[in-house]
């Protein structure tokens, strides 16, 4: 219950990760986008792709600062909130840390150049920083993700009466999961960029802004989340085999198999009773999860009978958790093979512009956003709830490494109540961001052109706006 | 030297980085919050000019700090978070206000409330921090502070608040200085100089006021440091001295991009002379460096992974400093604001 020191203290982890996961994850896609964006207007000269890049790098100036703040806090809740955690594996976890901390450092000094060097940087160089940007962001996400992995599958260590004797300084980065889910987490953050860039500009179009600086922003947020569908989902199935394989009770509880059986089926929805140990509401296929886990139906998977009762996860939150990122994730890879089959159809008849931009589609396109952000929170619910009872699996107990301290409903409430201000005014500010077009872009671009957007006038290269701020010269 | 001792001296340079750094960040939100008459708002757009391109940057050393301790003396670490958790947690909440405040101050076009509402947070936020920090850091040196000593212990003494009080000092000093030649460069704010220049001078004389003050306090809350202290820290203490009172001749003679370097170094001795009497305890009474270190494995991990990361940081860092240190091309700042 809320008030015991444990439950205050998950609590205020969970809050602050996922203040930090939702806001973060856009400063690991953005600088992607813009690489194209910025890309396309230095080989163009076209404003509209000049009006996006300045709209996205404020975008990702006020994301990557709050990303920058809220990773602090966490780093510092490490240690006021889990000690003995840190103290018994903080070196255990020093080489992913570090090298994130590296990655981070390049990130934050190259946002710097970036945002603030318009003037001072050549068009080409101010292009190139975003390289730094992008790959640092890549990478902090690989090396922070390596250390859940671990924590997740713990190898490469040695203890002895509760202490760490030796640990290979590796261990945490070749570890059977830190491939797997970290590129499952990457993948996570590049859709979450593209689906809600997407999704903003799809409902600027329902509104009634037809215009080609919201068809491109539609167009470049949509094809970012679409092609990486397909690919997501590859590594997530990889990163589920690590779990049967080490972590055999997360699966059960994933898939709510209550009793360790060949022939496993697999349930899809529904809500797990933990009293019965069977799934209600849910649609069951025979056979389907041993058919997916081993590719033969007699294949046993193991249930979460194999624990205690108090040593197993909280089945009825996982199991919803899981089906929500995998129902998410399967409407977003249903549209997309759709669309993509609607594009190579319209390109044989030559009807431009590929990607239609009528209602159902923008709706569809909306969707993406929400849909891939509630995917990833619910995979990190997963990841997560799927471990307890333990904060490193088989090895330390949320309970043990949780701090002792008397005080933690106060830093509970202070973070609640200092991170839901924070958020309000950061929904205000980016609301006013996703105002349109800059006015000097939006007074000519009203001009639908019904076959082919890119063709429109305003699009020709070097159009005066070009020349307010940046330009090549 | 041992790879405890070689980690202890990164360790070390990462915070005084931070200090230099960051620090006068921090400072300059002091100034942000005491700017008053006619010229305030130019004085505060100065400020946040000065800051937008390296603030981030600059706050990473803190997070570099932390994760080194961490991960290089996890036992150490999971006593101080313990030891000093409500300093730590409010310094947080300062960081997490500061840079909340100015990104929205900067980007928010009054869609979240007023510019004033912001800078106020900033402001303040940026004047707690290094109080806490300062606080943080003389409670490790009392030998007051364990992992039981509850939530007040860091602020049970007057060493501990008084050296608070002196970070917030010496970070406004700092921040005066670099502003005197912030300002000097830009066309539009030379008109400034001689209002931060008076700051400097204030700041300069108000931090060698309170640290006479913080010695007694020294040997009477922290003996064992304080012993060490005169073993130890005589050469730095001569250094911060002939550098103070350099900082003070060359601002009076405006020489303000020597008056950079003579403050850099009065402070970064002041902070080494603390470590040096700190050594070998990272909490006094509590946790050393070599009872709490990783494995040694891990640590000889971590320093090749610094080096190599040092390696690639620290030009980075300084094309970051020198592309954004020259005189001003075009006021840049508004272009992007009025966009």
């Amino acid at each position: 219950m809320l008030g015991s020191t444990l439950t205050d203290a998950r609590v205020q982890t969970g809050f602050s990760l996922a203040f930090h996961i939702v806001f973060a994850v856009f400063g690991v896609g953005l600088p992607w986008l813009l690489i194209v964006t910025e890309g396309r207007w230095l080989r163009t000269g076209d404003a509209v792709w000049l009006a996006l890049t300045k709209k996205w790098s404020r975008v990702m100036a006020v994301l990557f600062a709050i990303g920058a703040v809220s990773g602090t806090v966490l780093s510092f809740e490490f240690g006021l909130l889990w000690p003995a955690f840190m103290a018994r594996y903080g070196g255990v976890l020093g080489l992913p840390f570090t090298l994130e901390a590296f990655a981070f450092f390049a990130e934050a000094i190259f946002v710097g150049l970036y945002l603030y060097g318009w003037k001072r940087l050549s068009p080409r160089a101010h292009w190139l920083t975003l390289w730094p940007i992008a790959i640092s962001g890549t990478l902090s996400t690989l090396f922070i993700v390596t250390a859940n992995a671990w924590m997740n599958v713990p190898t490469g260590i040695k203890e002895v009466g509760g202490k760490v004797v030796s640990a290979e300084p590796l261990a945490p980065l070749t570890g059977p999961g830190a491939l797997p889910e970290s590129l499952h987490m990457l993948l996570a953050a590049i859709m979450c960029t593209g689906g809600v860039v997407a999704a903003v500009y799809a409902v600027g179009m329902l509104r009634g802004r037809r215009d080609a600086y919201h068809r491109r922003g539609f167009r470049v947020g949509l094809v970012t989340v679409l092609a990486a569908a397909p690919v997501q989902l590859v590594v997530g199935d990889l990163a589920a085999r690590v779990v049967e394989k080490y972590q055999p009770a997360k699966l059960a509880a994933m898939e709510g198999l209550a009793h360790t059986r060949d022939h496993a089926p697999l349930t899809l929805g529904g809500i797990y009773d933990p009293h019965t140990g069977k799934i209600r509401f849910g649609i069951e296929i025979p056979d389907g999860l041993s058919l997916l886990t081993g590719f033969r139906a007699d294949k046993t998977i193991r249930g979460l009978d194999i624990l205690p009762a108090k040593e197993q996860p909280a089945t009825p939150v996982v199991h919803l958790a899981f089906d929500t990122m995998v129902g998410a994730g399967m409407a977003i890879l249903g549209l997309a093979t759709l669309l993509a089959a609607v594009a190579l159809w319209r390109r044989r008849k030559g009807i431009r512009p590929l990607i239609p931009l009528n209602r159902p589609w923008l709706v569809a396109g909306a969707l993406t956003g929400p849909a891939a952000m509630f995917a990833m929170l619910a995979g990190w619910e997963v990841t997560e709830a799927g471990r307890q009872p333990w904060i490193v699996y088989g090895r330390m107990t949320v309970r043990e490494a949780a701090t002792t301290s008397g005080g933690i409903g106060w830093s509970l409430a202070a973070t609640v109540l200092v991170y839901l201000g924070l958020a309000t005014a950061l929904v205000l500010i980016l609301r006013r961001l996703a105002t349109g077009a800059p006015p000097s872009l939006a007074a000519d671009s009203d001009l639908p052109t019904p076959l082919d957007p890119d063709s429109s006038a305003l699009e020709s290269p070097r159009p005066e706006h070009a020349h307010l701020e940046g330009t090549p010269r | 030297m041992t790879a405890v001792d070689l980690l202890l001296a990164v360790i070390v340079s990462a915070l005084a980085a931070y200090a230099l750094l960051a620090g006068a960040d921090f400072g300059a939100g002091v100034w942000d919050l005491l700017a008053h008459g006619r010229h305030a708002d130019r004085e505060r757009r100065l400020i946040a000019h000065a800051l937008g391109p390296v603030w981030e940057a600059n706050h990473v050393w803190l997070i570099f700090v932390i994760v080194a301790t961490f991960s290089g003396f996890p036992t150490a670490f999971g006593l101080i978070a313990r030891g000093l958790e409500l300093p730590l947690a409010l310094a947080l909440a300062g960081i997490v206000l500061r840079g909340a405040a100015y990104v929205y101050r900067a980007y928010g076009e009054g869609a979240a409330g007023p510019e004033s509402l912001w800078s106020r947070i900033f402001a303040v936020a940026s004047s707690i921090t290094p109080f806490m920090l300062g606080v943080s850091g003389a409670a490790l040196a009392t030998g007051k502070v364990t992992a039981t000593s509850g939530p007040l212990a860091p602020f049970g003494s007057a060493f501990t608040l008084v050296s608070g009080v002196f970070a917030v000092v010496v970070t406004a000093f700092l921040a005066a200085v670099y502003l005197c030649h912030d300002a000097g460069t830009d066309p539009d704010a030379k008109d400034l100089v001689p209002a931060f220049r008076r700051k400097a001078l204030a700041a300069a004389t108000l931090a060698g006021a309170v640290s006479l003050a913080l010695l007694p306090l020294l040997y009477r809350d922290a003996p064992v440091v304080a012993h060490r202290f005169t073993d130890r820290s005589i050469p730095f203490v001569v250094l911060a001295v002939l550098c103070g009172f350099g900082s003070i001749a060359v601002i009076w003679a405006r020489r303000y991009v020597l008056a950079r370097a003579t403050a850099g170094a009065a402070v970064a001795a002041v902070l080494l002379g603390w470590a040096a009497a700190q050594y070998p305890d990272l909490a006094v009474g509590a946790a050393t460096a070599r009872e709490s270190a990783a494995g040694t494995a891990n640590l000889h991990a971590l320093l090749i992974a610094m080096a190599f990361g040092l390696v690639v940081i620290l030009p980075a860092f300084y094309l970051l400093l020198k592309v954004f240190s020259g005189p001003e091309g075009e006021r840049e700042f508004e272009a992007t604001q009025s966009q």
